[in-house]
């Protein structure tokens, strides 16, 4: 224990380990981050200089065709990322109170019904009707088509946030707190919104981070429940974009000479790259709100040693 | 657990209750004019669509429908992006929409559909459309079109779409870059006269000429095949990889071809054995692109290739006044050369149609209307091209201009839409661009087993397996990407293995058959 | 004394059933959400059994399986009709294992070292960079893989043929995909795993470090002695979570990235690709795409439950219930 004690006071082995650290981190970052640069890369890159030499970091000639056509979409595409904020915002809040609420409830060991409940949500991840009957039920049940409810509803609940949740709820809040809480005769919902939520913030804004990211990433809702352009949302429009440029290209002798038009102006190869960067770029400016709050758990966490 | 299965009984109630409502009845009761009574909207699903502002259009078009057919038109415009997926959840999922594109190799594929129960039998005896209210378009389209459209449905043998009448015609071809050709001394001539396996001295100079790192020969391997051996796709064999070939006459398409009227395993021919070990030498030659093996770049791949002229000879699907179009886009000279004459067979006969959906509460008045839409010339110009003055103008010798900011807006998917006959020709299609089509495709010949389709329902396990496997080997074979003295055996084992034989022998039974009720 | 302890017991009885009644509530809003959306499409199941075909005279989801024949295990057939049941399978299963143990180790290893980065605006930048493979869809992955791999252009072909004077025909050559596949997915899903394990290492009690500083615990037997022994339950769960789906795979990763390519399928054909391959074939046929579905998870729901009492022999808190 006490030479322990004594290297440790060296700091040596410490730095080494943290300079290690730094750069173990540092290279899987980087392969991280370099396929975005050449996303970026390859969205700038000219059709020709695609078509010549394939996808290089280091195309022959540079051009912005791909973000002009994007760009003819005109309203279409700001009243598309109107609507995708729109429905990230009221789907994250909506979607993390019902988890928060439902998570909760599964945490208390003292609820009776906890294991029925577990389950109740957990089966859901292995079993569903499938495509065609949830459309069905969605459409002609609860009206979900051509609204943004349709956008928000069918996505508001994932068992596996929730389960994830109720392990941040377990793995940070003790018992002792709730049973305190108990005897101060605080009510349920007070002790979940005043003494609970404060503390688990940052399981919360994980599981909110992920509940964004997947609203603002869905496109499937979109194409099922929405006709009228006045509801699509980014990640659809440019999608659609997208399966009529595979689509042609899959089928184009067969539809013959109208499939050869267009693609003669589509820059496909580029526009696909393109569209990622319209996703990415606004939500990677949103992330450091949700990053706040996991990263400052650390900085308490962490401590000297 | 038990709680469980209660809950999911309670729910499966309550959504009963839902189901099973009644059926209207649009057909009955006409006033003077011999116009239906009630007033009626239907719902069509359209493809390839490229709409962002039909107003104008549906304004004029629901004007005109109201006063003949007391009908209201609600279009969806489905995309090349979105149609497969949607027109598919929408049939299975019931939705309200009363006529629906289908055709030969849309994902609602027609006689797939039709066998399941989604297209309403037009000729049948029980309500009789066609004879009641779709005679004049009936009696328009050509006999390919009516042959092709009987098939084995739901409701027995019969008609369950109305077909468009369209390039109807498939005649494959060598697409080539003329001007290359030109500048290595030869002609388009040089290669009508040679064949594939002639073509080893012309690639051999170009490659030469043109370095390391250009492929002479852009083929789509399967399409290659077809070319080379003469044999066409059965309709109803596999969607992903063709398993089944019918031989064809190369010289004329209506007599019988090597083999007479039989269907047969495609990889197991002489010829094929052939074609791939002359497509093998042509790769290790340098003249075939090795990424034309991947199944997923192959189709980029090609058509990138072929739109910058980076090939000598491709092979296309032809239609008629192909060349112009092409030449006019790539920016080069490009020639087709046919290697046999344009023939009609079942997918070809099917290239797009419009078919009633089961779950349409009118379907009498959606065969009122399909047949007022193939048969009036003003409707269905309205329909496709807008509205004369703000979508196009008409030139001196009745050429359609069109004003390119409004077309932007509107353009739908003029194949899809039915008989295109009926339109007005475009700026420099020429005044009798219509005769010249009708003659063209008028005398394409038909194949002796026109409207035969191959129903794989009884072996769906053994296409599933068989299909898995020639998805490995197919491919790579037929761009000479493997070596065939290896591959081909070992590729033709696993198809016996998977039980190739059977679809084989159900595919000659039911042709067998088919033949004899002919 | 004994009136005493009923008095007690009806007042914390009624205080217990109203404490219940209250969570019941919290619990309300998802349970009627997972009812109507989850449980009640759920008659669709009967699909895998049936022919679905269109019931013409009264066409409506319910009618059409009612009047659909009974067929019974024959949608599942095409699973085993082929040579290849085994070793897709074996691919599916094979790849999810090492996976979910790579995935575990090394996610936990990066979340615990992003933890001890001392430098906060580092551990910041290193975690969003982190997230960034989440939105490159595996199409967009695959081009980037091609630029490498293409067999004309791509760079480490370019540079083997510089070097070697021959280069690798890595779309047609089975071997070096099992690691290609495994980079990866380890590249795409690491980030997202990671942020969990970190914000479970969040809810750690501080103290527990400070006492474990003060008996002068070094680095590493900190995370031994008490990260580790505190991150078991999310490791746990999410271990759980990940073997229930353990007969499925990412469609994406093993469709586009090798381009679907035909001469690697001995390493790359999954179950879902041959189900996917299978319904091309044969028309997209409702019932056994469903049937697909249900065999899938019918074993992952044996695995998991499978996995959930071992997890609850060793740590009864740990297991999902």
């Amino acid at each position: 224990m006490k030479a322990i004690t004594k290297r440790s006071r060296l700091g040596k082995p410490a730095l080494v380990s943290e300079i290690s650290f730094y750069i173990i981190l540092g290279i899987f970052c980087a392969a991280c981050i370099i396929p975005f640069i050449f996303v970026i890369i390859i969205s700038f890159s000219s059709e020709e200089s695609i078509r010549s030499i394939g996808y290089s970091f280091a195309p022959v000639k540079w051009s912005t065709s791909a973000y002009e056509y994007v760009f003819q979409l005109g309203d279409q595409l700001w009243r598309s990322y109107f609507n995708s904020f729109f429905v990230t915002i009221v789907g994250t809040v909506t979607s993390l109170l019902m988890t928060i609420m439902y998570a909760y409830a599964l945490f208390r060991k003292d609820f009776k019904y906890r294991n029925f409940f577990t389950f109740f949500a957990f089966f859901t991840t292995l079993f569903g009707g499938g495509l065609v009957p949830t459309y069905m039920v969605c459409k002609q049940l609860l009206y979900l088509s051509n609204n943004y409810a349709a956008l928000i509803v069918p996505a508001l609940i994932s068992p596996f946030n929730i389960i994830i949740m109720r392990t941040f709820f377990i793995s940070s809040i003790p018992n002792e707190l709730i049973e305190a809480a108990s005897i101060d005769g605080s009510g349920e919902y007070r002790t979940l919104f005043q003494i609970i939520i404060p503390i688990a913030k940052p399981g919360i804004a994980t599981v909110g981070l992920l509940t964004a990211l997947s609203y603002w990433n869905e496109w499937f809702l979109a194409m099922l429940y929405i006709r009228d352009a006045k509801y699509i949302p980014l990640q659809y429009l440019l999608m659609k974009m997208q399966n009529q440029a595979d689509f042609l290209f899959k089928n184009a002798s067969v539809i013959g000479v109208e499939a050869s038009k267009m693609l003669k102006d589509l820059p496909s190869a580029s526009l696909r790259m393109a569209l990622v960067v319209f996703i990415v770029v606004p939500i990677a400016f949103a992330y450091p709100f949700f990053q706040r709050y996991i990263i400052s758990g650390l900085t308490i966490g962490s401590v000297k040693g | 657990m038990k709680k469980i299965v209660a809950l999911i009984l309670v729910a499966c109630m309550i959504i009963g209750a839902f189901a099973g409502c009644g059926k209207g009845n649009g057909g009955n009761g006409t006033d003077a004019n011999g116009r239906p009574k009630d007033h009626v909207t239907l719902k069509m699903y359209f493809h390839g669509s490229n709409v962002s502002d039909d107003k104008k259009v549906l304004e004029e078009v629901n004007k005109y429908l109201d006063e003949k057919l007391n009908v209201t038109l609600e279009p969806i415009w489905g995309t090349w992006g979105d149609f497969d997926n949607n027109a598919v959840i929408a049939i299975n999922g019931n939705d309200d929409v009363d006529i629906y594109f289908t055709c030969s190799w849309s994902a609602d594929e027609y006689n797939l559909f039709a066998k399941r129960g989604a297209w309403v039998r037009l000729d049948n005896p029980e309500n009789n459309l066609l004879e009641k209210y779709g005679k004049e378009v009936w009696n328009l389209l050509p006999e390919v079109l009516t042959t092709g459209a009987k098939i084995e449905g739901s409701d027995g043998f019969g008609v369950y779409a109305v077909p468009g009448y369209k390039d109807i015609a498939c005649q494959l071809c060598w697409d080539i870059n003329v001007p290359l050709l030109k500048k290595y001394g030869y002609t388009v001539d040089d290669i009508k006269n040679t064949d594939y396996y002639g073509l080893g001295e012309i690639l051999a100079k170009v490659k030469a000429g043109e370095g390391d790192n250009f492929y002479p020969l852009l083929i789509e391997g399967a399409v290659a095949e077809r070319m080379v051996d003469n044999s066409i796709i059965v309709a109803g064999d596999s969607g992903s990889t063709n398993l089944l070939s019918y031989y064809i006459n190369p010289k004329k398409t209506s007599d019988l071809g090597a083999y007479g009227n039989k269907i047969l395993n495609k990889f197991a021919t002489d010829e094929y054995k052939k074609y791939v070990t002359k497509t093998r030498e042509y790769f290790l030659k340098g003249y075939i692109d090795p990424g034309l093996a991947n199944a997923e770049q192959a189709n980029n791949l090609r058509s990138e290739k072929q739109l910058t002229g980076q090939y000598l000879i491709g092979t296309q699907s032809y239609s008629l006044g192909y060349e112009t179009q092409a030449s006019a886009e790539r920016g080069f000279e490009v020639a087709f050369v046919g290697t046999t004459p344009a023939y009609v067979d079942t997918t070809s006969s099917q290239g797009a149609m419009m078919a009633i959906s089961t779950a349409s509460k009118n379907p009498e008045r959606a065969m009122m209307f399909l047949n007022l839409l193939n048969t009036d010339p003003y409707l269905f110009t309205l329909l496709d091209f807008g509205v004369e003055g703000v979508h196009y103008t008409k030139n001196s010798i009745g050429e359609v201009e069109f004003i390119e900011n409004e077309r932007a807006k509107y353009s739908p998917w003029t194949n899809g839409m039915g008989n295109v006959t009926l339109l007005p020709p475009q700026k420099g299609q020429g005044a009798d661009f219509w005769t010249k089509f009708k003659a063209y495709y008028g005398a394409a010949d038909k194949i002796p087993i026109l409207g035969f389709t191959f129903n794989s329902d009884s072996v769906s396990n053994e296409l599933a397996a068989v299909a898995n496997a020639a998805a490995e080997y197919a491919l790579t074979l037929s761009v000479g990407a493997v070596d065939p003295e290896t591959v081909l055996p070992a590729f033709l084992k696993k198809l016996d293995d998977n039980g190739m034989q059977k679809i084989v022998d159900e595919a000659n039974k039911q042709l067998e058959t088919f033949l004899k009720n002919k | 004394m004994a009136k005493n302890k009923t008095a007690t017991g009806t007042v914390s009885g009624r205080r217990k059933f109203k404490k219940n009644i209250i969570l019941l509530t919290m619990v309300l809003p998802t349970a009627i959400w997972l009812i109507l959306l989850r449980y009640l499409p759920m008659f669709g199941i009967t699909i895998a059994f049936k022919d679905y075909k269109i019931y013409t005279k009264a066409p409506g989801l319910i009618n059409n399986i009612i009047h659909s024949k009974w067929v019974g295990l024959n949608n599942f057939k095409f699973l085993f009709a082929t040579t290849d049941s085994l070793k897709m399978i074996r691919n599916t299963v094979g790849y999810n294992l090492l996976w979910i143990f790579l995935g575990l180790v090394i996610s936990v290893s990066f979340a615990i070292i992003l933890n001890e980065i001392t430098n906060k605006f580092v551990a910041k930048t290193y975690q969003t960079l982190m997230f960034f493979p989440y939105f490159i869809s595996w199409v967009v992955v695959s081009y980037f893989v091609m630029a490498l791999l293409d067999p004309t252009n791509g760079l480490i072909v370019k540079w083997q043929i510089n070097n070697f004077g021959e280069a690798t025909n890595w779309y047609h050559t089975s071997k070096p995909w099992p690691v290609i596949l495994t980079l990866a997915n380890l590249w795409k899903n690491t980030g997202y795993s990671c942020i969990l394990y970190l914000t479970a290492i969040t809810g750690i009690d501080k103290t527990l470090y400070e006492a474990a500083a003060i008996d002068g615990a070094t680095k590493w037997q900190q995370v031994k002695y008490v990260t580790l022994p505190n991150l078991r339950t999310m490791i746990a769960i999410l271990l759980i979570m990940n073997i229930s789906k353990i007969f499925n795979s990412d469609f994406g990763l093993f469709w586009n990235v090798p381009l679907a390519s035909g001469s690697i399928l001995d390493v790359t054909q999954t179950i879902d690709t041959y189900v996917y391959r299978s319904l091309a074939a044969t028309g997209g046929n409702l019932g056994m795409t469903t049937a697909a579905g249900v065999f899938q998870n019918v074993v992952g729901f044996v695995c998991m439950l499978f996995a959930n009492s071992i997890v609850k022999r060793i740590d009864a808190d740990s297991s999902l219930f």
